[in-house]
């Protein structure tokens, strides 16, 4: 079962790739559909019968590759399908205005899929170097796919940026392997030892992934690109492409190293967040433009990704998984709550014909489902109840004080304040001016795309339960918890 | 930044990562798995005698198909952005006589060595890349003598460009239809499915870098080319 769901989103590559024009338009809702079934499909297989390990071409790890299917790995799974389903379904009316790059996206939208997918399976360090590889030249494609000059830079940056991350983390992985002499993740977390190989190690991995990730102050390529790409690539880049190197971040220091990373250097981990909280809700206040406000808000939130670290290592088991669940739904809640914004703002953006926040006057009126969409997601990034970004907080913020950490503790509120601020602009303008000039229609699978997207983080606070009994299932549990949390 | 404060920087980073890397290495633990020899005591059900190959192709051959999906993005990013208009091979070089000879001579040679390397791949080293690599300098040079190839990105050429990946992911398949896990050969097929993978693979990968070498954009910015579907 687990390996079908590489096997779809390939073969449509391919397919939207051959086929002509109407014929590709046509099986992306089936394809879609086919996706997220298979996603439910094996997440409710490993409800029941519990984590799987799948020997591809019947060669056990360590001479061949497994996938692992697990709690944390499903939960991933079906929220990639989710999000690129709605995604996609603002993609196809989205495009009729890019007819040229239509050609081009859908095979790269599926690639990327293949891609996420394949790191949320992967149980090898190598195999996720080749999916790195692969989410990383893909999302540069769609990057690019307008061909304008700015898009064009933003692309180059974000291609070096992807390039030396991988290096570095594929210098790592060589590092380990000749340490260990496997790169079976299973096997290494119960060997790798805290000795200055698996340091070392360890540090250029974690380099490569923080540019990868875009963490504070390796962050410089994220706004341009994610601010200058198409409305529905920018929605996959922050809900779902930058969260992968999180992932395997977080493999690295809380399954793999946990016996190497130190105290200190998780505290410094945690410095990195609360930079990128503060610097990028800044910036997020200062930008004129709708987009560079949503892309400088994902730098910020990225940054309590972050805290995961110093509220795990090296505290009690309870405060631990409370930082672990905490973070895990942050993570679902801002994939759901930014992919639903970029979308949002990407059918204001082409109903008023440009992204200057102070010329926003009248949208209230004009394009209410959108901008209902956009408040929304707001709430659920601000982290006010109900919603999964409520949640989300509310156990971190639990987490900070089971451990004694104040000093997060604070980071996190004024996070919340400063996001506020920056989302206000926007409502401000909107409400209390009236249009200057001309708002045209939007197709309403756009606006409703978006506030179906919207209205998901606002469920995930009433449904965190599910995803979080889930994760219960998992081999890959944190060592610092223990084994099964 | 001024120069002299960059260049200071860049050298103590280079440094203090040369330094941890040399103590990464210099106090290595002792290994404790070991994979090579692994593979020597299953390379007869391999199919293949030569490790190298055993390892690309059947062992972790989930890595090679998701390498071959990354050149195949690669290449579709490649022709999204290329010229309107891809230069159509000037003629003018076609009339030269030193090098039309040259491109005659060359030609075959370059592909019997590529069948070469693809063929020893089975028991000594070499295989589809690199045998894709000669057949891609090959293109390179007719093109540069004026033979028109792969000039039009048409639904023939992503076919060609796509066909050692869907092959690979044919075969990769129908083994779960077999009822055996996906990327497993049937019994007794394994060496001659994977000289069949890696033969249509050489021609994909020559045809991938032929064409990003022909539809690179020129001086003047890209602005995307019309489709021919």
């Amino acid at each position: 079962m687990t390996p079908i769901l590489l096997i779809i989103p390939l073969a449509f590559a391919i397919l939207t790739l051959l086929l002509p024009r109407h014929w590709v338009r046509a099986i992306i809702i089936p394809g879609l559909v086919l996706q997220v079934g298979a996603a439910v499909l094996l997440c409710m297989e490993i409800y029941q019968h519990g984590p799987q390990d799948y020997a591809l071409g019947d060669w056990q790890a360590p001479l061949g590759i497994s996938l692992i299917a697990d709690g944390f790995s499903v939960t991933l799974l079906a929220l990639t399908a989710l999000i690129a389903a709605l995604c996609a379904i603002y993609a196809q009316y989205f495009l009729t205005r890019y007819p040229r790059e239509q050609r081009y996206f859908w095979p790269l939208f599926w690639f990327l899929l293949a891609a996420l997918n394949g790191i949320w399976l992967a149980g090898d360090l190598f195999n996720l170097y080749v999916g790195l590889e692969l989410l990383g030249l893909s999302a540069v494609g769609m990057v690019a796919l307008t061909a304008e000059k700015t898009t064009l830079k933003a692309a180059l940056d974000y291609l070096y940026a992807a390039l030396f991350g991988s290096l570095a983390y594929l210098a790592g992985v060589a590092l380990l392997y000749g340490a260990y002499g496997t790169l079976s993740i299973a096997q290494l977390s119960d060997m790798a030892a805290a000795n200055p190989t698996t340091q070392v190690a360890l540090a250029l991995m974690t380099v490569g992934l923080l540019l990868k990730t875009a963490i504070f102050p390796l962050h410089y390529w994220l706004p341009p690109a994610h601010g200058g790409a198409l409305a529905p690539v920018s929605a996959l880049l922050s809900a779902l492409v930058v969260k992968a190197s999180f992932y395997i971040l977080a493999l690295l220091w809380l399954d793999v190293g946990a016996l190497a990373v130190t105290v200190t250097a998780a505290q410094a981990m945690g410095a990195l967040g609360a930079g990128a909280i503060f610097w990028g809700s800044w910036q997020a206040f200062q930008t004129r433009q709708i987009k560079m406000l949503v892309a400088y808000s994902t730098v910020a939130q990225l940054g309590y990704l972050m805290l995961l670290f110093p509220l795990a290592i090296g505290v009690s088991e309870a405060a631990a998984q409370l930082a672990w669940q905490g973070t895990i739904l942050h993570l679902l809640a801002h994939a759901f709550a930014k992919a639903a914004m970029f979308l949002a703002v990407g059918t204001l953006v082409l109903a008023l014909g440009h992204g200057r926040i102070n010329d926003f006057g009248g949208v209230s009126q004009r394009n209410p489902v959108a901008l209902f969409a956009f408040g929304l997601s707001a709430v659920s990034l601000m982290g006010l109840p109900p919603s999964g970004g409520f949640n989300a907080k509310w156990l971190l913020l639990q987490s900070a004080i089971a451990s004694g950490q104040w000093h997060w503790f604070v980071v996190m509120i004024i996070g919340g304040l400063l996001t506020a601020a920056y989302v206000f602009r926007v409502f401000r303008v909107s409400f209390l001016q009236s249009a200057k000039h001309e708002i045209q229609d939007t197709h309403p699978a756009l606006q409703l795309s978006a506030l179906a997207l919207a209205l998901m983080a606002i469920a995930l606070g009433f449904v965190s339960e599910l995803p979080l009994s889930l994760m219960n299932l998992t081999d890959i549990a944190p060592a610092t918890m223990g084994g099964t949390p | 930044m001024n120069r002299t404060l960059r260049i200071a920087v860049a050298g103590t980073v280079a440094l203090g990562t040369l330094y941890a890397l040399l103590v990464a290495i210099l106090w290595v633990p002792e290994i404790q798995v070991n994979l090579p020899q692994q593979v020597a005591l299953n390379l007869e059900q391999s199919g293949i005698a030569h490790p190298i190959t055993a390892v690309l192709l059947n062992f972790r051959s989930y890595d090679t198909l998701l390498e071959i999906a990354v050149l195949l993005v690669a290449v579709v990013t490649g022709l999204a952005l290329r010229e309107r208009d891809a230069l159509t091979a000037s003629t003018e070089q076609a009339r030269d006589p030193m090098l039309h000879a040259l491109t005659r001579r060359l030609l075959p040679l370059l592909l019997i060595t590529s069948v070469y390397i693809l063929w020893s791949g089975s028991y000594a080293p070499g295989g589809a890349f690199q045998a894709g690599a000669l057949v891609a300098a090959a293109g390179v040079i007719a093109r540069l003598a004026g033979y028109d190839i792969a000039s039009r990105a048409d639904v023939l050429l992503r076919l060609g460009l796509a066909l050692g990946f869907i092959l690979f992911l044919t075969v990769a398949v129908s083994a779960m239809l077999g009822g055996r896990p996906f990327l497993n050969y049937p019994e007794g097929w394994a060496g001659s499915l994977i000289f069949l993978i890696e033969a249509v693979l050489t021609f994909s990968i020559g045809l991938t870098l032929i064409s990003l070498f022909v539809h690179a954009p020129g001086d003047s910015s890209p602005r995307g080319g019309a489709d021919d579907d």
